[in-house]
């Protein structure tokens, strides 16, 4: 009942606007770039072509620096009216976010007509913090396996049986070396951030645990575990031969030098307009539960000055509920898997290139709760930041895995006691 | 009338001077002396306007020397410093010296000179992107220029030893062209009969360049000193691109660290704090190198 009588009232604000004439303008940032970019322009376009009250003005952000931007857009005064947000980044975010079920204007959620029921619990409830709820959920993306069906017959092996245990992994990544090319490239272009991805899969595959204790009073990554993991990814860049120090995964992969690589849902588009005969598979099994890593984007309302009208919070989160109806069209151009159910049932999605070749394999590991999302600290960033750099150091022989995991942690307890 | 605004004028020369700034000091007064002003205000602020700045003094400077990441990166600008100044500055200059030698009338200078200033037209992102590429182990021109020479090429951005040379090199590609024009400016105004009179007395292309172009080259080398000095200090762009201040932290220069704490970790204060030690290093060694260049009458 409540439900409706929100949406009676936000049916009658904007229809008060349209009678006065007036066009509110949403302003929406984001920090997407190529791919995912284009499919939000598009979702976008599609709203402000068949809306005359509301017309939204998209701004791509910067990966880079967008929370910062986001930060001081709040700060400043200025902040737009959408944003997006990674689950992993609440902790760090939450005091610059509007809570969406105690806004000044009351629960948004009803008021946009937003039913939790439509999304996956977990990653619904990844919104919520301290009894307050901050995000919709937008899609969960992960990485996967690439790989090269022409070098996979080039060296003997099975286009359309990529690997999937450790066995067969090493096995195909021996067979495609002595074919003459790079066997595997385990983390995208290589930037520190990639290799630390690639060692927590191998971590949570390991069953290496968490990474910091409950409370996050201490690093618990420098475990047996810990070890196995870093010493596998050293060792496919510098012991087993399967690849160079320094090279980059995307450049091997689209330029056919490469075998196999572990990339994001994001590479699709690159792949797909590279002219490879590509396969996709998971993350093979290599040690014991075939984890994998990945995130989630959500939608979310920055903190806005004191006196922003309903309207504008009402017209808000219509622009929220059309971007999460028409996130099929995300999955299929951006290529994240859409959190909202019926966005990922849709048919135009199920029959897509995408979603046959690469897409539905994704969703499968989501589904089976097999993408490990990043840690979710106030100082998260610091702390990836310390981890990667050692584990960087590792991989490119400058000090032992014992040695980066022993340095990393040290730098995270002192990151975790304030100092 | 006109008569008493200029007696007036004249009576109160200082207001005309004064009047004459204004303009200029307006610009500068907004868009440098109040955000100087401002970030060492906040580098005495543990800074957070949504729950409230706390005052801290002077604790943010004390964690910053204590912070073994900072002297880390502090050590890099110096290192990087050593590196791309010289290699800038001489570069510069061989350009300079190599299309004056030419002279002016010779075909091709122009084409020359301008292929030499190209470089500094780009932007910084464009050099990083481009010289990321050329230092590529896969597709690389460079490591295609070591193995046609049948060397080992080293793997320029992620070995700790050669990133920051690396980074230092295709700094120079790009901003030693401007420096050349610097000082081809300074070349052209050497009298000419100072180089004859010298060739009568037997002086070697040495002797001229000892004796005649440095002395007299000094207000164009200090110019492009200081710039220099100032540009290598604040490095950010290409080592942000071109290596993320990697591996490990072996490139991580004083801008890149003061980024990250304010962009990513949003420790505004204490990268404010470090604002302000950048500001005062450029300074110091700024006047040390007029000093030792003794050029106070230059600069008068």
């Amino acid at each position: 009942m409540r439900k409706i009588v929100a949406l009676a009232m936000g049916a009658v604000l904007v229809w008060g606007m349209v009678a006065l004439g007036e066009v509110l303008k949403i302003e929406f940032n984001t920090l997407f770039h190529e791919a995912d970019a284009k499919a939000m322009e598009e979702i976008i376009n599609l709203f402000n072509a068949s809306h005359t009250n509301i017309q939204v003005e998209l701004i791509q952000g910067r990966w880079a620096q967008y929370y910062a931007e986001l930060r001081l857009s709040v700060i400043a005064g200025t902040p737009p009216q959408l944003g997006i947000c990674h689950t992993y980044r609440l902790v760090e975010m939450v005091d610059y976010l509007t809570p969406l079920d105690a806004s000044p204007v009351g629960n948004l959620i009803q008021m946009g007509g937003i039913n939790p029921a439509d999304f996956p619990k977990a990653t619904w409830d990844a919104g919520e913090l301290a009894g307050h709820h901050y995000l919709i959920p937008l899609d969960t993306h992960g990485w996967g396996l690439w790989y090269n069906k022409d070098i996979f017959a080039a060296a003997g092996l099975d286009p359309d049986k990529p690997p999937q245990t450790m066995g067969e992994f090493m096995a195909a990544c021996e067979a495609i070396k002595a074919a003459g090319y790079y066997a595997f490239h385990p983390a995208e272009d290589a930037l520190p951030r990639k290799l630390r991805r690639a060692w927590e899969i191998f971590f949570y595959q390991l069953g290496g645990g968490a990474l910091f204790d409950e409370g996050y009073t201490k690093a618990t990554f420098n475990n047996p575990e810990g070890l196995v993991a870093l010493q596998f990814l050293v060792d496919i860049f510098n012991n087993f031969g399967w690849n160079i120090v320094g090279g980059n995964g995307y450049n091997q992969f689209t330029a056919g030098k490469l075998g196999m690589l572990f990339a994001g849902n994001w590479f699709y588009p690159t792949a797909r307009d590279s002219g490879v005969n590509w396969g996709y598979a998971p993350v093979p099994n290599f040690f014991g539960t075939p984890y994998t890593w990945g995130a989630s984007h959500q939608l979310c309302i920055p903190l806005q000055p004191a006196g922003t009208s309903p309207a504008v919070y009402q017209a808000t989160m219509e622009v929220a509920r059309w971007v999460v109806e028409h996130s099929y069209i995300w999955t299929m151009s951006g290529g994240h898997i859409a959190a909202y159910k019926q966005a990922a049932e849709d048919p135009t999605l199920l029959a897509s290139d995408y979603w046959t070749r690469s897409g539905n394999l994704l969703n499968e590991m989501a589904q089976k709760g097999l993408v490990k999302f990043p840690i979710n600290h106030p100082r998260g960033s610091e702390l990836e930041k310390a981890i990667e750099t050692y584990i960087e150091l590792a991989v490119n022989g400058k000090i032992t895995p014992a040695a980066a995991l022993a340095q990393a942690e040290a730098e995270c307890n002192k990151i975790l006691q304030g100092r | 009338m006109k008569n008493k605004l200029t007696r007036f004028l004249y009576r109160h020369r200082g207001i005309e001077g004064i009047v004459y700034v204004l303009p200029f000091a307006a610009l500068w007064g907004v868009f440098l002396a109040w955000p100087v002003g401002y970030g060492i205000y906040l580098s005495l602020f543990e800074w957070n306007p949504i729950k409230g700045s706390r005052f801290v003094g002077l604790e943010n400077y004390v964690a910053l020397f204590r912070d073994v990441r900072f002297l880390n990166a502090l050590a890099n600008t110096f290192k990087f410093a050593a590196l791309a100044v010289p290699l800038i500055l001489g570069l510069g200059l061989l350009f300079a010296l190599m299309l004056w030698s030419w002279g002016r009338t010779r075909r091709g200078v122009g084409f020359v000179q301008a292929v030499l200033f190209f470089p500094y037209l780009l932007t910084v992102s464009t050099v990083a992107i481009t010289w990321k590429w050329m230092f590529d182990p896969d597709f690389g021109l460079v490591t295609h220029a070591f193995k046609a020479l049948k060397v080992p090429a080293p793997v320029f951005l992620t070995e700790p030893a050669w990133a920051l040379p690396a980074i230092a090199f295709a700094t120079a590609w790009w901003l030693s062209g401007y420096r050349m024009v610097v000082f081809q400016a300074g070349l052209g105004d050497i009298p000419q009969e100072l180089f004859e009179v010298a060739s009568i007395d037997g002086a070697r292309f040495h002797h001229k360049f000892l004796h005649i172009i440095l002395p007299l080259l000094k207000p164009a080398l200090l110019f492009s000193l200081v710039l220099t000095i100032i540009s290598a200090f604040r490095t950010f762009g290409q080592v942000l691109m071109m290596t993320e201040g990697g591996p490990g932290r072996s490139t991580e220069v004083l801008a890149l660290y003061l980024y990250w704490t304010a962009f990513e970790y949003f420790k505004i204060g204490k990268a404010a704090a470090s604002g302000v030690v950048l500001l005062v290093l450029t300074l110091i060694l700024t006047l040390i190198g007029v000093k030792l260049l003794g050029l106070k009458s230059e600069l008068q």
